[in-house]
């Protein structure tokens, strides 16, 4: 299981049940901690939905009380190939 | 000019500051995810000594150095005076070695350059190598530069930049960062490489000599090595990076080279800022994709943790803004008698003393300081005439709270360069740094009558005959009084 964590503005933009472009951060304990990666995912309020856990931030940082399950179905690499 | 033995490096500064109490070392684990950035934060609160910390979690043989000038004693080692320099004597001593003549710095070979020592190119450059903390919780990410130089070169015009633009780690060869639009760095992308889409070569340094990062925090239009030179003495010693043609300052503990991006922009923020607030919002900004890391052995990551007061941020901002205005002011020929910044207004507020010798002076001083390089930085002028202590907040207060007339001496300036980091500034203010500025004119009118229309200040010192203030003083402790120091 992988712990994640995204910053949102409101949590109403976390829709369950659809594909969501999220850039989210591993919360994994290690020296990786706190890096992003932009993904497609789906999330849900059940938190047994998915095996990762997404836990989410408000605008200036505030941690927020609801909590998701989350499937990334794909990584999205957005930086031009040329500069990787 | 007298020779001056100014700490050369960070290892140097950290020595002289563990000597003279001003740092302490901490032997115990530390953990970089929020716990090193909480010592800091409330060494800065408590006005305590600077934290050496030499076991960090997760990362053998590197150490933090947090709260490198949060206090004056620190400032004033810096500058390789006595600890116990009043702040008056250090702002004379920074205004004397910056108006001397400028020295250029020296391109030594990379073989002599510590932070050469360790060198990552290619697919080693991992930024989850270095001890990168997390700064505060809830911070959009770990920050790599919080005290520290980032360095561009103008395409056309060659001027070097040494600017102090937060950096957050994004990904391990990604870094995001604020740079405002006003900023050196701002205008050089805005009006240079963006529209051409051309990457910007730039390299962070981090860990510097303090006056080297005294003088990328500096508001001055002296470029920033040379300034390093006029305030140490003697010149920076550069050293060229790895991957392109910038120059670095080779005693830095650690050095990022890289390319700005022109056509990606990753998430950067929340972050808490010299303010004592979150303000500014999580954004698309300038991202710095990272091409090389070199570093010295046993390499120290400064840290500085801006938050409420007082951190080396609002010190440094407030001590260089002031007294870069003051040089300003002399040079318009204003008769002023000071400029100083309360650090604990995080400089917002300038205080200026002048002498009142013709009606409007408050005002002129006023369009100078908006109008200037320095003015998107503090958004309050204050002017008080020359019988006004500026170094005392009670006296400044009195003034202010007396002399300005509420209809009368209050001026507000809408439309100007502002940041996103002003907390009262609304949503669309801060997105597109859009700035108010208010002039609090403390002065009596010169129009007014000095002796029947000014008010006579009822102070012990002002009412009263020496000879009678003489006996009081004398007889304090006959009255039953405590000495007076």
């Amino acid at each position: 299981m992988n712990q994640w964590e995204v910053f949102v503005m409101d949590v109403a933009e976390l829709a369950e049940g659809q594909d969501l472009e999220l850039t989210i951060r591993t919360l994994n304990p290690g020296v990786q901690k706190y890096t992003y990666k932009r993904v497609r995912a789906q999330v849900s309020s059940s938190l047994d939905q998915f095996a990762d856990q997404l836990q989410v931030r408000l605008g200036r940082g505030q941690l927020s009380k609801a909590r998701f399950s989350i499937r990334v179905i794909e990584e999205i690499q957005r930086c031009p190939a040329k500069y990787l | 000019m007298s020779k001056i033995s100014a700490p050369r490096s960070n290892r140097e500064f950290v020595e002289a500051c563990i000597k003279s109490g001003d740092a302490v070392r901490i032997k115990q684990e530390v953990d970089w995810d929020n716990e090193a950035g909480a010592i800091v934060r409330r060494v800065c609160e408590l006005g305590q000594a600077a934290p050496f910390m030499e076991n960090i979690k997760d990362y053998p043989g590197f150490s933090y150095f947090g709260a490198p000038l949060s206090t004056y004693r620190r400032m004033a080692i810096s500058l390789g005076m006595d600890p116990a320099s009043t702040l008056p004597e250090i702002g004379k001593e920074y205004l004397k070695r910056t108006n001397s003549e400028p020295i250029a710095p020296v391109t030594i070979d990379r073989k002599d350059a510590p932070c050469k020592e360790n060198i990552l190119l290619g697919d080693d450059v991992d930024l989850c190598k270095l001890p990168v903390p997390l700064v505060h919780d809830g911070d959009g990410g770990r920050y790599v530069g919080t005290w520290h130089a980032v360095v561009t070169k103008h395409p056309v015009r060659g001027d070097v930049n040494w600017g102090m633009y937060r950096q957050m780690m994004w990904d391990g060869r990604t870094m995001s960062g604020a740079v405002f639009p006003f900023s050196d760095l701002g205008k050089a992308l805005t009006e240079y490489y963006l529209p051409r889409g051309e990457g910007c070569p730039f390299a962070t340094a981090i860990g510097l000599s303090p006056l080297a990062a005294m003088a990328a925090c500096a508001p001055s239009p002296i470029p920033e090595p040379e300034l390093v030179g006029m305030l140490s003495g003697e010149p920076a010693r550069l050293v060229k990076c790895e991957t392109n043609d910038l120059e670095v300052p080779a005693d830095a503990e650690i050095i990022l080279e890289g390319v700005i991006l022109p056509d990606y922009k990753v998430e950067e923020g929340p972050f808490g800022e010299y303010t004592g607030y979150r303000t500014s919002p999580r954004d698309f900004r300038v991202t710095f994709r990272v091409n090389a890391i070199t570093y010295r052995n046993n390499a120290t990551m400064t840290i500085s943790n801006m938050g409420t007061p007082q951190d080396e941020g609002q010190m440094l901002r407030s001590f260089s803004l002031g007294l870069e205005l003051e040089k300003l002011l002399r040079s318009q020929g204003i008769p002023i008698t000071g400029v100083y910044m309360h650090p604990r207004s995080t400089h917002h507020m300038m205080i200026v003393g002048v002498k009142p010798t013709y009606a409007g002076v408050a005002s002129q001083i006023a369009h100078l300081a908006f109008g200037s390089k320095l003015g998107p930085w503090f958004h309050m002028v204050m002017v008080v005439d020359d019988k006004t202590d500026i170094y005392n907040w009670d006296e400044v207060y009195h003034a202010f709270c007396t002399r300005c007339h509420p209809a009368n001496g209050i001026h507000i300036y809408k439309n100007t360069v502002g940041t996103p980091l002003y907390p009262f500034a609304t949503p669309h203010e801060r997105k597109y740094s859009i700035g108010s500025k208010v002039l609090f004119d403390c002065l009596w009118p010169v129009d007014w009558d000095p002796v029947n229309d000014v008010p006579t200040t009822v102070s012990f010192k002002n009412v009263y005959s020496q000879e009678i203030q003489d006996r009081v003083a004398g007889n304090w402790t006959a009255y039953g009084y405590p000495p007076v120091k």
